[in-house]
């Protein structure tokens, strides 16, 4: 495997492992008792280290192996587990990615980065003094108490001696490692009390391959390193060697088992352990006879061949950090054989290709109409649907759960909370929920933003709070569901909320509202968004420059989103942010306004209706309508984008023309080549089609607003491939993207809240200067 | 779909030539074309195809020089009326109007894009040697200054050489949010 590859895989791993750490530590906060998160730390700790030392990467070796020590302590019991802890190993794990990036920016470790590290090891040390040297306190297990009284009354043996069992497989020497090299690197922290070499399985000189290893150790080893020390003295013949790591006073039975999955041969071994001097021979007739009894109970007796088993299933108070270690590896790699990492810049492309493929289809679907031919008909429809079903398990691909990027703010929300002073918790809901692996990237900053803004400014000191009858803790939440088409993101805190009067004042004292000016409270509330605008009296590192939120509106528009802030005073605000799901393709509903067409997303469709005459007259040139009951207001397409009437069809009957030479502006439209293909096939269809000087009313809603588009023409429901609005048409309000219909033409696609929003200021503007003409 | 009729030139790829910035001494081949009665030329190094005209959609809401937009083989590019940009009356649509497509790009960073630009009529590729060409002219050129690059002499006539790079702007053909809603921008 290429070196490079391999350390970038080291990185992305040890990047994953130190996010489960944060995780975890995070969550030991809550319930420190929880043995498996102490583990999980630990096991990343070493992990990283193991393949630090891989790539020789001293730096992150030395430093990763002082933090191990104090977490073995810790999951050993001997040291507590409190805030001060996790405090200092969030520290830790900062460290770390700060050394894994490095890392990865070709292994630069300056002075800065090694002066770091000295100063957390010397805090790490000061925190784990080392005071109780391991032979005096042996390792109880910590984990389950069932464990302690079940071996509570079992002899220990008395040797106060390490046990090592090494049996170097075959392949060893061929792996490029020396077994000698292991040995000695043991005398480097301890002694090697008594060592018994086992080479029964040296073969006949005939069949001996001097390229092979059969030799067994089984080694007394006194030492004061713990046993991860020990068994990190292994880490690289972990997988080509059985290691078999016993502590000083362990139990009998521990002894027996080990007996037993070591060796067919119980006695002889058992032997070996009495010359090896970790055994008595009175220790080793009590293991045989324990061993007996257990037989004689009917128990299985376990061949080596189940030795993992037995290990599981065994008392756990042969902590095995290997096996343990070797276990959550294997559930790993169970767990990655499901799962492929794929190039981003691969999906994309598929992606692209995906769209490529959508309007192809289309455009055979088209062809397939004009054509009549009954067979192609059914052909082309059962593409077009097997199309969409592939376009909908791509965009799957891309689908990531939001749950990854709500748990980082866990760490934001401590962080801030503790600078700031206040106790907040973070609840999260909604994690689960899915969103295009894009829109994730980038709705991270802004959410940053978001929670800093309402940890800052919306939640209230204790004092206040008390004083108002809430909790002395403030809760944010951060929550996250799917709404007609969008997904919806919600910071919420049950702070003080906005304050109306004090950012009315503030607008107008720096002129963005004019004093006689009485704006809506949303009016008020988006002035947050402004450039440059704060309330904040003070400015502290946190925010209160004014900068945060106007970027924050920024990205969200970008991602074709939107923000709106809803707040009651003294009881908190929320902050809902609205995204598309994807950014790729959409079912979009084909509309025809006069000479153009447009597409409309089809989630924000709820209905059509038309626009009867008698409505018409009945609104009195208001532009609403009534919808069984309801207020509807509209929007005439054709008037806000100044856009010709439709030329009689009767004019538009030569179909060939196709680079629209007759008309004036050379377009032609899509909507009524469309409906022509149509005449084509039926016309009895034809005539019902036939657009007599009708008006339709597509009805949208979005956010929980509706309101209608008044079209020429309803085209039906129509694959949309997004093309983005480009540098020259970026800041166009109303129109969100361009797509290619079938028939290879450009269809503009509407951004119905940017319309609306359109619409609404300039209704705004013309009620406040009464003049020109209606529309 | 639309289909290119002439490929004149392709730009050479990976060469990162900005369309334009290549200046007159090492461009040595120029396209010209008709607007109305008037010859222009532009650098062909900046052309990526010329096709014809047709399949236009039009936008709403955008300067009148901005003709709309086509489908360039799956990728939408914005088309600007060069006599529009010119502050003329555009030209009627005939058989031979055309869109050159031009490939530009207006910051090193970043990536290329292309635009077209509707002209009446492609006439040849001319070889205009450095010493044929004068600078712009101080006034007098029915069309803005910073637009011309230069005077090319051809068959003792004069042809304008345009500068593309400033025509497509980045700048001044973008469409801005503001460019239609000036009055309120505290209402967002």
């Amino acid at each position: 495997m290429n070196l490079d590859e391999a350390l970038k895989t080291f990185v992305i791993e040890s990047r994953e492992l130190l996010e489960g750490m944060e995780d975890a530590l995070l969550r030991i906060e809550q319930s420190p008792g929880d043995a498996d998160l102490i583990n999980a730390v630990f096991r990343a700790a070493h992990t990283i280290k193991g393949s630090a030392g891989l790539f020789g990467l001293d730096p992150v070796v030395e430093f990763t192996h002082n933090a191990e020590n104090v977490l073995a302590r810790a999951r050993a019991g001997e040291l507590p587990i409190n805030a001060e802890f996790v405090a200092l190993f969030l520290e830790v794990c900062d460290h770390m990615r700060t050394l894994v990036d490095r890392v990865a920016n070709g292994g630069d470790f300056d002075v800065e980065v090694s002066d770091r590290s000295h100063e957390l090891v010397v805090r790490l040390q000061a925190f784990s003094p080392a005071g109780i040297p391991a032979e005096q306190k042996p390792m109880l297990p910590s984990s389950s108490p069932d464990v302690v009284a079940e071996t509570a009354d079992e002899a220990s043996t008395e040797t106060g001696d390490w046990h090592i069992s090494l049996r170097f497989g075959r392949s060893v020497l061929k792996n490029g490692m020396d077994p000698l090299a292991f040995l000695r690197y043991l005398t480097t922290f301890g002694t090697i009390v008594r060592i018994v070499t086992l080479f029964d399985d040296l073969p006949e000189t005939d069949a001996f391959d001097a390229e092979e290893c059969y030799l067994g150790f089984e080694i007394s080893y006194r030492t004061d390193a713990d046993k991860a020390a020990i068994e990190g003295a292994f880490e690289f013949v972990r997988d080509d060697a059985q290691i078999r790591i016993l502590p000083p006073h362990s139990k009998i039975s521990e002894y027996v088992d080990f007996i037993q999955s070591m060796s067919p041969d119980e006695i002889k071994l058992g032997e070996i352990l009495i010359r090896c001097g970790t055994l008595t021979q009175n220790e080793l007739d009590t293991a045989l006879r324990t061993q007996a009894e257990e037989e004689a109970a009917g128990e299985a007796h376990h061949p080596i061949g189940e030795v993992l088993v037995a290990q599981r299933t065994v008392s756990p108070a042969v902590v095995d950090a290997a096996l343990q270690k070797q276990k959550a590896l294997k559930e790993n790699r169970g767990g990655d054989s499901s799962m492929i990492r794929v190039n981003a810049d691969k999906l994309d492309e598929h992606i692209n290709l995906i769209g490529e493929l959508i309007i192809a289809s289309a455009g055979i679907d088209l062809s397939a109409i004009k054509s009549g031919i009954p067979e192609l008909l059914e052909a082309a429809s059962v593409m077009k649907r097997l199309v969409e079903n592939v376009r909908d398990s791509a965009l799957q691909l891309r689908m990531v759960q939001i749950g990854a990027t709500f748990n980082k703010f866990q760490r934001v929300v401590r962080d801030v909370s503790k600078e700031i002073g206040k106790e907040i918790r973070l609840e999260i809901s909604g994690a689960e929920t899915e969103l295009d692996k894009t829109v994730i990237e980038k709705i991270s900053d802004p959410l940053t933003h978001l929670v800093r803004n309402s940890m800052d400014h919306g939640i209230e000191s204790a004092d206040v709070r008390l004083a108002r009858g809430k909790p002395a803790y403030g809760t944010l939440r951060l929550n996250a569901y799917h709404d007609s088409g969008s997904i919806v993101i919600e910071v919420s805190d049950d702070g003080g909320g906005l304050n109306r009067e004090r950012i009315l004042a503030k607008a107008i004292e720096r002129g963005l509202v004019k004093p006689d000016e009485l704006p809506s409270d949303d009016d008020v509330y988006n002035l947050i968004f402004e450039p440059g605008f704060s309330t904040a009296e003070q400015i502290n590192n946190l925010s209160g420059r004014g900068v945060g939120m106007d970027v924050v509106r920024r990205n969200i528009k970008d991602l074709r989103g939107s923000i709106d802030i809803e707040t009651t005073a003294g009881q908190g605000s929320t902050m809902r942010i609205r995204l598309p799901l994807t950014l790729a393709i959409i079912d979009g509903f084909l509309v025809g306004v006069g000479n153009s067409s447009f597409i409309v997303p089809l989630e924000m469709v709820v209905e059509c209706v038309e626009l009867t005459q008698e409505e018409v007259d009945a609104s009195h040139g208001r532009q609403h309508l009534n919808l069984r009951g309801e207020v509807l207001p509209f929007i005439r397409l054709k008037e806000l984008f100044d856009l010709p009437d439709v030329p009689p069809p009767a004019e538009n009957e030569d179909d060939d023309d196709d680079f629209g030479l007759g008309n004036a502006d050379g377009t032609r439209d899509e909507g009524t080549s469309t409906a022509n293909a149509r005449y084509e096939v039926d016309e009895e269809l034809a005539f019902l089609l036939q657009p007599v000087k009708r008006e339709n009313v597509v009805v949208v809603t979005y956010a929980g607003k509706r309101a209608g588009l008044v079209v020429d023409e309803l085209l039906g429901e129509h694959q949309t491939v997004i093309r983005p609005l480009g540098a020259v048409f970026n800041g166009m309000e109303g129109i969100s993207g361009f797509t290619i219909l079938g028939t290879g033409r450009v269809a503009l696609i509407l951004d119905v809240p940017g319309l609306v929003r359109r619409v609404a200021s300039d209704d705004v503007r013309k009620n406040r200067a009464p003049s020109t003409h209606r529309g | 779909m639309t289909t290119p009729t002439t490929q004149v030139v392709k730009a050479p790829s990976g060469a990162g030539h900005p369309a334009g910035a290549g200046t007159v001494e090492d461009q040595q081949q120029f396209l010209t074309f008709h607007l109305g009665e008037e010859m222009f030329a532009i650098g062909i190094l900046s052309i990526r195809e010329i096709i014809e005209y047709g399949q236009l959609t039009q936008v709403p809401m955008v300067p009148p020089f901005i003709r709309g937009v086509i489908n360039l083989r799956g990728s939408v590019v914005p088309v600007v009326d060069l006599a529009v940009r010119f502050g003329r009356a555009a030209c009627p649509v005939t058989k031979r109007t055309c869109i050159v497509i031009i490939e530009t790009a207006h910051e090193e960073s970043q990536p290329s894009q292309q635009m077209g630009i509707v002209v009446d009529a492609v006439s040849e590729v001319l070889e205009i040697p450095a010493a044929n060409i004068e600078p712009p002219p101080e006034f007098g050129a029915r069309i803005r200054i910073d637009f011309i690059s230069g005077m090319g002499k051809v068959n003792g006539k004069f042809v304008v050489l345009l500068d593309v790079s400033r025509i497509l702007s980045m700048d001044e053909v973008a469409v801005v949010a503001s460019l239609n809603r000036l009055e309120s921008p505290a209402v967002a």
